[in-house]
C-alpha cells in the first residue's frame, strides 16, 4: 500500500464580498502520496494558492475535510498545534516581499527556530549554518548580507531554507520560480528535487509553467474555477490529456523548439468570456469557453470518473455511465450543492 | 531613419551602505516604430532598472545614472525637464510592472486607479467623457485581458485578486493609453496559458492598430519565440547579444546566451538543465573585463582586462565576446 500523506475531501473554501460569495474554492478532492511532487495547475483566479493556504491553515475551510497523516486539520491555525505547524510549511512566490528587508539573513532564519523551538538557542548559529550549506549558500558570507543584497534566485533559496528550517515533511511550493530567469530556476529545481529525495519531501507545487511541471511532477491536477478537471500521472498528462480545458492549456504553452510543436495538440483557442467564480455557469463550469461543448453541458455538472490507472478527468465526453453512477453513490449528497440538489432523488 | 527609442551607452548604479552598486555598465538598446523586441536575462541583471530609467522613475538617491543617453523620438530623456518627462508618460509611454502590488495603491478600489489613469489619458488628448463612458471605457479594457467579472473587479481592493488578476488590471491600465511605447516587464508570469496567449495576441492586435512599439521583458522564452521579432540578452548589466529572434535561438553565439537556452525546461521532458555554474557578480566590485568572464568556460586573459564592445557577425548579429573578434 502506499503511504497517503494529505488528503483533501470535498473541500470548499468560499469568500463572502460585497459582490456575491466568490466560490474560490469549491469541492475539491485529491490526495497526496509521501514523497511525490503533485503539480497544481490552473487558471488564474481558479483556487489553487486558496487551496494551498486552506492547507496549511491560513483559511479554515468552508466545507469538506483536510486530512494530514490521517489526522484531519481542518481547525482554524491558531488551533493547531506545533508539531503540526512545523510539519507543513510553504514558499511563496515572490522571494523579494516574503522576506524581511531589515533582517539579515540570520535573523530571517532565526525566526523559525526559534518560534517552534527547534533547537536550543546555543544550536541556533549551527543550524543556520546548515541551512545555508543545505541550499549551497556559503554561510559565511551571506549570513549577515540583508535580503536586497542578494539576486532574486538566492532569495528563493534562503527562502527555501526558512520553510525547511523545522524539518518539515510537506513543502507547499506556490509559484517557487516564476519570478526567476531559466538558469536560476534550474538550479532552485534540482535543488528541491535533490532535497526531498534526501529529506523524503513530500510537495504540493504550483505553477503556471507546464513544460516545468512535465519534468518535475509526478501527478499533475488540473483546476478552473474552483473544481479539479483532471488528475493524471505526468507522462499520461501530456500524452493522454482528456479534458476540453486541459487540451487547451497545452496547446497554448509557448514553445522553442519544433520538437515540443509537435507534442502540443492543435492550438485551441481561448474564446468566451471568463466567467466569474461569483457567479459560475451552470453545468460544467467550463462550458462557456469549451470548443466541444454539448446540450447536457450547460444543465449536468460532469463527476469525476476513472478512464486510466491513476487517470481522472470531469467531462461529459467521458461519463461512462455506469462508472459515474458508482461514484455519485460512493459520494452520496456532498457531491453537490444542497442548493443544487434535485427534490426526490429519481 | 532613426529609431523611435534609442539608448546608447546607459550606466546606472546605486548608492548603498556598503558602497556604490555599479549595475547597468553601458547599455545598448533600439527599438523602431512599431517594432517589437524581447530582453532577457539572468534574475538581477538589470531589466528592470533599464525600464526604469527610460521612464525616469528610478529613486533617486539610491539611484544614479553615471552616464549615457536615452533617445525619445531624437530628444534625449534623461536631459528633458520634469514637466516634459510627465507628458511624455501621459501620451507616449506605458509600462506594466513586474509587481503589480508595488505599482497599484492599496488604499484605493481597482476602479479609482483605473479611472484616474483613463482621465489622465483623456485629459492628455483634449477629449471628454462622462462618468459613465469612462467606467464602461474601464470594463472593456479589463475585459480585454481576459478578467472574469470586471464589475466585480472595479469595486475591489488590490490584496482581494489573485495574483493573476492584479497583473491584468496592470495590463488593463496599459491598455487604456494612448501610448506609442509600450515597456512590458514579465507581463504575464502570473497568468495561466491560455490567459497569456489572449493576452499575446492582444498586443498583436495593439501593434497592429496603433503602431506601437513593445519591449517585452520576460523570463519565458517561449513567450519572446512568440511575440519579438529581435531579441537582446543581457548579462550583468550589459547587452551580450542581440539578432533575429529565431536566428539567437536556433544559434546562440555568446557563452552565456548559449548557457541559458540549455536552461530551458522542455515539453520533451528530459529534465531540468542545473543552469549555469557559478552566480550573477556583485555589483559592489564586478569582475573587470568581461563581466561573465569567472563563469565562462572560454575566458581568455584579454576577457579579464578588457569590455568586449558588440561585435558584428554575420547577417547583423551582434555578440560581446573576444570569441567573435575579426
Ligand atoms: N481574501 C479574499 N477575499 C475575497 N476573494 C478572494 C480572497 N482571496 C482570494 N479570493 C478570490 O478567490 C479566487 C481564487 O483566488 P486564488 O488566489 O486562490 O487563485 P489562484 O489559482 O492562486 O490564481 P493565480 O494563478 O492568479 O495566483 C479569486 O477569484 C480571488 O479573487
Ligand atoms: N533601489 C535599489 N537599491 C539598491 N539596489 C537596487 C535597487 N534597485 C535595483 N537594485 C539592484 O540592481 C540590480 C538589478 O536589478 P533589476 O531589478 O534591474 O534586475 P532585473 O534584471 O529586473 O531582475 P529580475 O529578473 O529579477 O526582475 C540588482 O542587483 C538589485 O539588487
Ligand atoms: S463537459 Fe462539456 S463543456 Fe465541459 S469540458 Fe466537457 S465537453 Fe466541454
Ligand atoms: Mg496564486
Ligand atoms: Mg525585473
Amino acid at each position: 500500500m502506499t503511504d497517503t500523506i494529505l488528503v483533501v475531501d470535498k473541500l470548499k473554501k468560499y469568500f463572502p464580498t460585497k459582490r456575491g460569495t466568490v466560490k474560490a474554492v469549491d469541492n475539491i478532492s485529491f490526495s497526496v502520496t509521501t514523497g511525490e511532487t503533485i503539480g497544481l495547475v490552473g487558471e488564474s483566479g481558479s483556487g489553487k494558492t486558496t487551496t494551498a493556504q486552506c492547507v496549511i491553515g491560513i483559511y479554515p475551510p468552508t466545507d469538506g475535510e483536510i486530512l494530514f497523516k490521517g489526522q484531519t486539520i481542518s481547525e482554524a491555525f491558531s488551533k493547531r498545534s506545533k508539531a503540526l505547524k512545523r510539519d507543513i510549511r510553504i514558499v511563496f512566490q515572490d522571494p523579494g516581499s516574503s522576506l524581511n528587508p531589515k533582517r539579515s539573513i540570520k535573523q530571517i532564519l532565526s525566526v523559525p527556530l526559534k518560534v517552534h523551538r527547534v533547537a536550543t538557542k546555543k544550536d541556533h548559529l549551527t543550524k543556520i549554518k546548515s541551512l545555508l550549506a543545505m541550499v549551497e549558500l556559503p554561510p559565511d558570507e551571506y549570513m549577515y548580507k540583508y535580503p536586497q543584497a542578494i539576486g532574486g534566485g538566492e532569495k528563493q533559496m534562503v527562502a527555501i531554507a526558512r520553510a525547511l528550517a523545522t524539518d518539515p515533511s510537506l513543502v507547499l511550493l506556490d509559484e517557487p520560480t516564476s519570478a526567476l530567469d531559466v538558469s536560476v530556476q534550474g538550479k532552485i529545481i534540482n535543488l528541491l528535487m535533490k532535497l526531498q529525495q534526501d529529506l523524503n519531501l513530500t510537495y504540493l507545487f504550483i505553477t503556471h509553467d507546464l513544460s516545468l511541471m512535465r519534468n518535475v511532477a509526478s501527478r499533475v491536477a488540473i483546476m478552473y474555477l474552483g473544481k479539479l478537471c483532471e488528475i493524471a500521472p505526468t507522462v499520461e498528462f501530456f500524452q493522454n490529456p482528456t479534458h476540453p480545458y486541459t487540451k487547451m492549456l497545452l496547446s497554448a504553452i509557448p514553445v522553442v523548439s519544433q520538437e515540443e510543436k509537435a507534442l502540443k495538440p492543435t492550438k485551441i483557442a481561448s474564446r468566451g468570456e471568463i466567467p466569474s467564480p461569483v457567479n459560475v455557469p451552470s453545468g460544467c463550469s467550463f462550458h462557456s469557453r469549451c470548443s466541444e461543448k454539448m446540450d447536457m453541458c450547460a444543465q449536468d455538472d460532469p463527476v469525476m470518473v476513472e478512464i486510466g490507472e491513476g487517470h481522472v478527468t470531469r467531462c461529459h465526453l467521458y461519463q461512462d455511465t455506469k462508472v459515474a453512477a458508482s461514484i455519485e453513490q460512493e459520494e452520496g449528497v456532498h457531491a453537490q450543492d444542497p442548493v443544487d440538489q434535485p427534490r426526490g432523488d429519481g | 531613419m532613426s529609431p523611435l527609442l534609442d539608448v546608447r551607452d546607459l550606466s546606472v548604479g546605486f548608492k548603498i551602505f556598503e558602497g556604490y552598486l555599479s549595475v547597468l555598465n553601458g547599455v545598448e538598446l533600439t527599438l523602431g516604430e512599431g517594432e517589437r523586441v524581447g530582453l532577457v536575462g539572468e534574475t538581477g541583471c538589470g531589466k528592470t532598472t533599464t525600464v526604469k530609467s527610460i521612464l525616469r522613475v528610478l529613486p533617486m538617491p539610491p539611484a544614479r545614472i553615471a552616464g549615457g543617453e536615452i533617445f525619445y523620438r531624437g530628444k534625449d530623456i534623461l536631459k528633458m525637464k520634469r514637466r516634459e518627462v510627465q507628458t511624455l508618460r501621459r501620451m507616449e509611454l506605458t509600462a506594466i510592472f513586474q509587481d503589480p502590488l508595488m505599482s497599484l495603491n492599496p488604499v484605493f478600489t481597482v476602479g479609482t486607479q483605473l479611472r484616474d489613469i483613463v482621465k489622465d489619458s483623456l485629459g492628455a488628448s483634449g477629449k471628454k467623457l462622462t462618468k459613465k463612458q469612462i467606467t464602461a471605457r474601464c470594463i472593456e479594457a479589463l475585459k480585454e485581458t481576459g478578467m472574469p467579472d470586471p464589475e466585480r473587479i472595479m469595486s475591489n481592493y488590490p490584496i482581494q485578486l489573485s495574483g493573476g488578476m492584479r497583473q491584468r488590471v496592470c495590463i488593463a491600465e496599459a491598455l487604456s493609453t494612448t501610448a506609442q511605447l509600450l515597456l512590458a516587464d514579465e507581463p504575464t508570469t502570473n497568468l495561466d496559458v491560455t490567459i497569456q496567449d489572449q493576452i499575446l495576441r492582444k498586443l498583436d492586435e495593439l501593434v497592429e492598430e496603433k503602431n506601437t512599439s513593445v519591449l517585452m521583458i520576460t523570463h519565458s522564452l517561449g513567450v519572446v519565440m512568440d511575440l519579438t521579432q529581435r531579441l537582446y540578452i543581457m548579462y550583468a548589466g550589459t547587452m551580450v547579444e542581440e539578432g533575429q529572434t529565431e536566428e539567437l535561438f536556433a544559434s546562440p553565439l555568446h557563452p552565456y546566451s548559449q548557457g541559458l537556452m540549455k536552461s530551458v525546461p522542455k515539453l520533451t521532458g528530459e529534465g531540468v538543465s542545473d543552469g549555469i555554474p557559478g552566480r550573477i557578480p556583485n555589483y559592489l566590485d564586478p569582475p573587470a573585463g568581461c563581466r561573465f568572464h569567472p563563469r565562462c568556460e572560454h575566458t581568455m586573459p584579454i576577457c579579464q582586462t578588457e569590455k568586449p564592445p558588440l561585435f558584428n557577425v554575420e547577417n547583423g548579429r551582434h555578440v560581446a565576446c573576444f570569441l567573435y573578434r575579426s
